[in-house]
């Protein structure tokens, strides 16, 4: 029997091995890929959970944790599609234009990922309206923007009202060193995220 | 009254009070053009000069610094200076290959260089990896200069930063590197012997030639904490500084060695303390609080920084760049052991009015 608490398990410390093998015996034995895929949100909410109140978790515990679950969880895909089950929500992701600055923008896909949202990733330094076409091309529920220089932060605010000039029911929620609270509100953004495991916890909130 | 910039950074590494509080400043390229147009403006300067102001060293003439009154001059050797190092798309002595990237700003468009090709991206490249080669006498021309010009009269900084972690992520690439250091830490240790040996004969070599402080460090922190776990900062990179501040200081023991590190550090300070780091720089304040430092560490520590460039100067107005200088002064300058300066060099989208409220501000006050 495939033991799904150990799943979570290596998925929490980034055991991949481990992660992949427990995942191929629960396919094998037929258990159902959401309840597989379960066990492995938890495992990274856990994982956020611990970086976020500073229990042991740094961006390499989160990164080693975030590869195990994408090994393990590519077993799974096939047979979710066949299934029919889709993420929960979508999110468009990417840098703000001019920065090429993208840890914290991966850290945030990686979380989003482990938050059941399926995740477009446009990559690093995109611009207005690459946010807005793609928020519109794949039905986002979020856009998530990251920055990590106040000279590129400032840019936010063009890639905010892009996206809800063009996807009004689209949440856009921003984040980034340099970026403060105060800031995000100010370029009227639905949301701010602090760190990587707050932007899962802010993106569920915001789409409630 | 200090008979020389060098003694007034010198009174306040000894926890004195000179006439002011010293301070250092750089400059993006752009800035630095901008500044110099304005001083030539107000004829501090002959702005006939030509060439491309570097910040990390490489052919500066240090006019600008000087002519702002800047009490401590840099000079650098090692794989830093390839910031700002060429236009376009450049590949370094390291294999590193940069891309100039343009940043928007309301006073122009500027230009950082940045990462994109990194020599150890592949595991089995670092077997037939060959690094540069740190004594190359043509390395160190720059340096010699400036202690022969400036020595003496100016606090002479030789600048070894991007010591491990930095010059190691540019070999590697940045998430490689730091899942190695979990998950392949002997593979990790390799990669990072690479940059270390290269800067710690570089900082040996500037310390033989007189240089007053060893600027060394890597970024370790984010703006929430660590970037990684601090006993991984133990197992990688603590014996490596550790073994660094020694052997500069075997070489001289009067020298000051001052760590670098972006971010909130400070479940590593007292470790810093222990091997023998005087100086912390550049102290964010938009992550550590400076007199919370000041409160904890400064019967052992000194600062140099704490002028906040992610809130107060590019977005603040002059008088909330006077108010921070002013608070800075009292809650960690007073009684010495300070250097004043922004927490990176001074970018494009810096109003030259908060520039010169900052500059003013420390040149008028006396603590």
């Amino acid at each position: 029997m495939a033991d799904l608490a150990a799943l979570t398990a290596a998925v929490e410390v980034g055991d991949r091995a481990t992660a992949v093998a427990i995942t191929q015996a629960a396919i094998d034995e037929g258990l159902e890929p959401t309840e597989v895929l379960d066990a492995m949100t938890v495992a990274m909410t856990e994982v956020g959970r611990r970086f976020a109140c500073n229990e042991g978790v740094y961006v390499p515990e989160m990164l080693i944790a975030a590869h195990a679950m994408k090994e393990a969880s590519a077993l799974l895909e096939p047979l979710l599609a066949a299934s029919g089950v889709k993420p929960e929500h979508t999110a468009v992701i990417g840098t703000v234009q001019g920065d090429l600055h993208d840890i914290g923008k991966n850290l945030v896909g990686m979380m989003l990922k482990g938050a059941d949202f399926e995740v477009i990733d446009l990559g690093t330094n995109v611009a207005p309206a690459a946010f807005a076409a793609a928020a519109t091309e794949h039905g986002a529920d979020l856009i998530g923007i990251s920055a990590l220089l106040t000279t590129t932060m400032v840019g936010m605010r063009d890639a905010v009202s892009a996206v809800h000039a063009a996807a009004p029911g689209a949440k856009v929620m921003v984040g980034g060193a340099p970026v403060t609270d105060e800031f995000a509100a100010e370029i009227g953004a639905d949301g701010f995220a602090k760190d990587a495991a707050t932007a899962a916890t802010v993106a569920r909130q915001l789409l409630t | 009254m200090p008979r020389s910039h060098r003694e007034r950074v010198a009174l306040a590494l000894a926890r004195e009070e000179p006439d002011r509080c010293p301070m250092q400043i750089s400059f993006t390229p752009e800035f630095a053009d901008r500044l110099r147009s304005d001083l030539g403006v107000r004829g501090q300067l002959n702005v006939a000069r030509g060439g491309e102001h570097n910040p990390h060293g490489g052919g500066n003439t240090y006019e600008l610094e000087r002519a702002i009154g800047s009490d401590l001059i840099l000079t650098s050797v090692g794989w830093a200076n390839n910031y700002y190092a060429g236009h376009g798309r450049y590949t370094d002595e390291w294999g590193v290959t940069w891309q100039e990237h343009p940043y928007e700003t309301p006073f122009g468009t500027g230009h950082y260089t940045e990462m994109v090709g990194f020599p150890l991206a592949e595991d089995g490249a670092i077997d037939e990896y060959v690094p540069p080669d740190p004594q190359r006498p043509e390395l160190y021309a720059d340096a010699g200069r400036v202690i022969a010009e400036y020595g003496g009269e100016y606090w002479i900084v030789g600048v070894t930063v991007t010591t491990i972690f930095e010059t190691a992520w540019a070999l590697r690439g940045y998430e490689r590197l730091l899942m190695d250091l979990v998950i392949e830490p002997e593979l990790a240790d390799r990669i990072l012997e690479i940059p270390f040996r290269y800067h710690l004969a570089a900082a040996e070599k500037l310390a033989a030639m007189g240089v007053d402080m060893i600027w060394t460090g890597d970024d370790i922190g984010s703006q929430k904490g660590m970037l990684f776990h601090p006993d991984t900062w133990r197992r990688f990179f603590k014996p490596r500084m550790a073994e660094l501040v020694r052997r500069v200081k075997a070489i001289n023991p009067d020298l000051k060695v001052a760590y670098h590190t972006d971010g909130d550090v400070r479940e590593v300070i007292p470790e810093l303390i222990e091997i023998g780091i005087d100086v912390l720089n550049p102290v964010q304040p938009a992550c550590m609080d400076p007199a919370e430092l000041k409160r904890d560490y400064g019967d052992h520590l000194l600062f140099w920084g704490a002028i906040d460039e992610q809130h107060t100067l590019p977005f603040g107005s002059p008088a909330d760049v006077r108010r921070e200088i002013e608070l800075r002064l009292r809650t960690i300058g007073a009684g010495g052991g300070l250097i004043l300066g922004p927490t990176h060099h001074v970018q494009l989208d810096t109003p030259l009015e908060n520039f010169w409220a900052m500059i003013e501000t420390i040149r008028d006050t006396s603590y």
